[in-house]
């Protein structure tokens, strides 16, 4: 008798414990902001990279890079600016659509660190690669330029552009 | 009928692992937000949901009509809570600050300027933007939420200002939360300079926009460290809250509930015009200004005009720049 009992009370808990444990993000009021100054030029700015990658534009991408660039991915090693220029340069990297959101930007005078989310539609040898970004630049003054030094990048989730599964990065972001 | 106790064990086994499954499978973050900057059209193809019926209000001018309503007060009414310390007696945090920014939102002032009528060439299904909006009263809050503030504790002071009767509970007005530059709101100076946002709030839809001073961040939210109304050199946070109301006031008129007026990218009609000046003149301070109305020289933002073919002008039917 008791086995039954129990059975019904496994039944009883565990979807009540599964609906308990789901974490929620804080339900903020919508809201629509007044970009800063930095973050309207460093919006510009990064789409203007994109830009350039869409186009292929290699020397309009590698102007707005130091010479000793470095991107850092998950899990692997730093990759050289030229190499992920030539790694976005390549044809089989197309990249269709982007959105830059929640941009926040920490000016610290020469320097400044950028922080962003982005969602891209892109496709490598005609296979999706897109997916959601978290994106932390730093950028730094170079002759009265801005130029991007280093980048952290990340990928945090899966978006209507994205492929089903996990991917891991590939420098092309 | 006796079932084999090894077979209800295996059974419940079985069970476990489908409810355990189900349990992991429900850890995925439930994203019901929408943060800063997030706001993103529902028409992201760009095409306009509905087309508003007003003799004026047109659309393929670069910013759509997404169904929602307008603000058609003639004018809208304008309350301010002054958050935080506006007494002191050197910078920006003072009377003289108060006092402007009340001339500036003062009758015959910012509303019904050539530059606030850029906003009668959006509507709704009803009609139009007045393009007149006028303070209707304000009152300070020398610091019941403290001096770190969040959506919630700002939420927290418009809704006693209202439960108390020290403001009016209006859904047809703008409420400006104005801090002083001692205070700090998550993402103010770094993210965002305002914003504006609606909530029922003792049972209306209140709109209301948080504009902190910008002498807290100079390089960030302010236009230029002296301003034409600068009581002294360096001092700009007045002129520089005053770019920052009038960029939240356009947009709580011509987007109050945040289904209105906006384009494919989200962005809403001061948006498209956020720190671009046109135009400009030298005061004798030698600060900057682009407008002049009410007594006093202005250095605004240009708006979005919503008519040939959309375009920024400092007034309604000027030069595009």
């Amino acid at each position: 008798m008791r086995l039954p009992v129990l059975c019904c009370a496994v039944l009883l808990t565990l979807p009540a414990i599964s609906v308990g444990q789901e974490p929620v993000k804080p339900n903020l009021t919508p809201r629509i902001i007044t970009a800063t100054k930095q973050v309207t030029m460093f919006t510009g700015l990064e789409n203007q990279m994109l830009q350039a990658v869409q186009k292929k534009d290699k020397a309009a991408l590698g102007s707005i890079v130091t010479d000793d660039c470095s991107i850092h991915l998950p899990d692997a090693d730093s990759m050289a600016g030229d190499d992920w220029i030539d790694s976005v340069m390549n044809k089989d990297f197309v990249l269709k659509k982007f959105l830059i959101r929640q941009m926040s930007v920490a000016d610290l005078g020469t320097s400044a660190v950028v922080s962003y989310d982005r969602v891209q539609e892109s496709s490598y040898q005609g296979k999706p690669d897109g997916g959601e970004f978290y994106v932390v630049d730093l950028w730094k003054q170079d002759g009265g330029t801005w130029k991007l030094s280093d980048r952290f990048v990340s990928k945090v989730g899966t978006t209507p552009y994205m492929p089903k599964g996990l991917v891991k990065p590939t420098g092309r972001q | 009928m006796r079932i084999p106790l090894g077979n209800i064990r295996y059974f419940l086994a079985f069970l476990f692992v489908i409810l355990a499954a189900n349990f992991l499978m429900a850890q995925r973050i439930r994203d019901n937000h929408a943060g800063p900057g997030e706001h993103m059209a529902p028409n992201g193809d760009g095409t306009a949901a509905a087309r508003p019926t007003g003799n004026t209000v047109v659309t393929g001018n670069g910013i759509n009509y997404n169904g929602g309503p307008v603000l058609h007060g003639n004018p809208v009414p304008i309350y301010i809570i002054w958050y935080g310390t506006w007494t002191s007696t050197t910078g920006s945090n003072t009377q003289a600050t108060v006092n402007l920014i009340d001339s500036f939102l003062a009758a015959n002032s910012l509303g019904g300027s050539g530059y606030e009528k850029i906003n009668t060439t959006y509507g709704d299904t009803t009609g139009n933007v007045s393009g007149n909006l006028q303070l209707s009263s304000q009152i300070f809050d020398t610091g019941s939420q403290g001096t770190k503030l969040r959506n919630s504790r700002i939420t927290s002071a418009i809704s006693s200002a209202l439960t108390t009767g020290k403001l009016p509970t209006d859904p047809n007005g703008v409420y400006l939360f104005l801090t002083s530059s001692n205070v700090s709101e998550s993402g103010f100076c770094s993210q965002f300079c305002g914003f504006h946002t609606h909530q029922t709030i003792n049972g209306a839809d209140i709109k209301w926009a948080f504009i902190g001073n910008p002498d807290r961040c100079q390089s960030a939210c302010e236009i230029q460290s002296t301003g034409p109304n600068s009581p002294s050199a360096g001092v700009g946070g007045a002129d520089g809250m005053i770019n920052i109301i009038t960029h939240e006031s356009e947009e709580s008129i011509t987007d109050p509930d945040l289904n209105a007026w906006f384009d494919s990218a989200g962005n809403e009609d001061a948006d498209k015009c956020n720190f671009r000046f046109g135009p400009t003149q030298k005061a004798a301070n030698g600060a900057q200004f682009n407008q002049t109305f009410g007594g006093h020289n202005w250095m605004m933002q240009m708006e979005w005009e919503n008519s040939r073919g959309g375009g920024c002008d400092q007034t309604l039917g000027g030069t595009f720049f």
